[in-house]
């Protein structure tokens, strides 16, 4: 499905996620602090570049999960891009009803690129980290981080159960179909509605069944797991800064060629 | 006979006013297997609740070898380690994404230290066949996959008795006889006792050593397979049937008229008695 089938796959699937997760938020951090093209368009290479070659992802899929949010971000570039600008000079304008001159300017142009390249290189970042860590691991970095255990119990929850869920409501969904519950819109809206309360219904249910389950094994107000053992990431760390002593070299390099 | 745990006037009633279990008492012999037939309804799921601790009986008594159980908040834990059980639906009982992590739950719960963890849940694992699945993630297992690992989650605990609702539901023929398979070879491995509910009647006369019957919160009949299938109407009341050899048999001597025993129910046994019959037949020619 996502990028969590990937994740299982990956050749860090082993490692600590700590290492990752610290790996993959400074570079993402130092990408959206740093105010340039080029530091932007770097972390987009380097990360996903390390997502082949040390994730063992394939490149079609790394291109793949890149173009998912793509379309939104060329929209909100767009938008930024081509509007209304007075009488300023334009690289490009026209007017509207002869009264109202929209266009680009070189300021908005570059504005544009900025969030493009920033935006990119902060995904890049984040797909690092989800392609190669599965999300229980992740979990367990958040807990080992004293994020609020509630908080951890829930997400992990959640995961769990949103499979068993949403599995339930397709199964739901074709026996209504199959019973022609979606032929109009009237009946469309009747059949969502109770296709929603059954799924919530038989969630209910399920939640109970699965607290006697738990308190079956001993379970007495907290979901304590130990996780399989992990490969030591700590090499993450001096790869982390090296990555952040490049960008930062960018950012001064970018600064002192461009006025 | 040394019973591995013994149930003595259970009642429990929901707070709703519905009597579940009306003064039941059974007993189950250690390193066995016993069997309770049930229809949907009957009350099963209700007294291994109450036989494990997630549920408080109202009366009655359980006895973990010959020592009467106590429910208070100090004594439960040790109830729920000695007493496992494993729930019919394994989505019910697999919390965690990670088949590793759900694993051992139960044994962190039991407060034991991070190696002995391990090693049970390396043990648990290798035992039930689910090492090489420690890498997937629980929705990417079949459902007789996630039924060992819900085995493996109960392993962990080492209890002595383990209660499994239904473990043949849903499986395919190939897979109700591995999942069989696995809990002889636990039994004989480790000792464990284990009581099972089913209404899969084909597999009780291969694997069980004792039957209770229930029905309507009540024990209506006991003791062994060949005892219990005698009484094929007492059965048929209860939304039950004869396992389909031994509904042969009973046509066979019925209907036909054919001296062939009654307690025949598997295939071995009848192919006895067919044998049996061959050779009478064989010996009056001659």
């Amino acid at each position: 499905m996502g990028t969590d089938r990937c994740a299982y796959l990956s050749r860090l699937r082993l490692v600590d996620p700590i290492p990752k997760l610290w790996f993959s938020l400074t570079a993402l951090l130092v990408c959206v602090f740093a105010e340039s093209v080029a530091v932007g368009l770097f972390t987009l290479a380097v990360l996903s570049g390390l997502n082949v070659a040390l994730g063992g992802q394939r490149v079609r899929d790394v291109v793949h999960f890149l173009k998912v949010p793509l379309a939104f971000l060329v929209v909100g570039c767009l938008t930024i891009l081509i509007r209304p600008i007075g009488e300023a000079e334009a690289l490009w304008a026209l007017r509207l009803f002869g009264r109202f001159r929209w266009g680009i300017t070189a300021y908005y142009l570059r504005l544009a690129l900025l969030v493009l390249c920033k935006a990119l290189g902060a995904i890049s970042a984040m797909y690092f980290l989800s392609m190669n860590t599965p999300i229980t691991d992740l979990t367990m970095a958040l807990e080992r981080l004293h994020v609020p255990k509630l908080l951890v119990e829930l997400m992990e929850l959640i995961y769990r159960f949103i499979f068993l869920l949403s599995g339930e409501a397709g199964r739901i969904r074709v026996a209504q179909e199959s019973r022609l519950g979606y032929q109009n819109f009237r009946q469309s809206i009747r059949s969502l509605g109770e296709l929603a309360s059954a799924v919530f219904l038989r969630s209910l249910h399920r939640g109970n069944r699965v607290y006697a389950a738990l308190e079956s094994r001993g379970y007495t107000g907290s979901l304590t797991t130990l996780p399989g053992q992990y490969a030591p990431g700590a090499w993450f760390y001096p790869m982390a800064a090296g990555v952040a002593a490049c960008q930062i070299l960018i950012f001064f390099a970018e600064r002192s060629v461009l006025p | 006979m040394s019973c591995a745990i013994e149930v003595r006037g259970l009642t429990y009633t929901y707070s709703d006013g519905t009597k579940a279990l009306d003064a039941i008492s059974f007993q189950a012999e250690a390193g066995k297997v016993t069997g309770i037939l049930g229809a949907n309804g009957a009350g099963k799921s209700t007294l291994f609740l109450n036989m494990n601790g997630v549920l408080t009986p109202q009366s009655g008594q359980v006895l973990l070898d010959g020592q009467t159980v106590g429910y208070s908040r100090r004594e439960l834990p040790e109830l729920r380690r000695r007493v496992g059980v494993v729930f019919q639906d394994p989505d019910d009982q697999l919390f965690s994404a990670d088949v590793y992590r759900d694993i051992s739950f139960g044994a962190v719960n039991l407060g034991l230290p991070e190696e002995e963890v391990r090693r049970r849940v390396e043990d648990a694992m290798e035992r039930t066949g689910v090492t090489r699945l420690k890498d997937k993630p629980t929705h990417a297992l079949s459902y007789g996959q996630k039924k060992r690992v819900a085995i493996a989650g109960v392993l962990v605990m080492e209890p002595s008795v383990m209660i499994l609702d239904e473990p043949t539901a849903g499986l395919d023929p190939q897979g109700v006889s591995d999942i069989m398979r696995l809990l002889c070879q636990l039994r004989d491995a480790l000792g464990i006792t284990i009581i099972l509910a089913t209404h899969d009647m084909d597999i009780i006369p291969l694997y069980c050593d004792q039957v209770y019957l229930l029905s309507g919160g009540k024990m209506v009949a006991s003791g062994t397979p060949e005892d219990v299938f005698s009484q094929p109407e007492l059965l048929r009341q209860n939304h039950l049937r004869l396992p389909r050899i031994a509904h042969l048999m009973e046509i066979l001597r019925d209907r036909d008229g054919v001296e062939v025993s009654r307690s025949a129910a598997t295939i071995s046994a009848a192919r006895r008695e067919i044998l049996r019959l061959a050779r009478e037949a064989g010996e009056q020619a001659e």
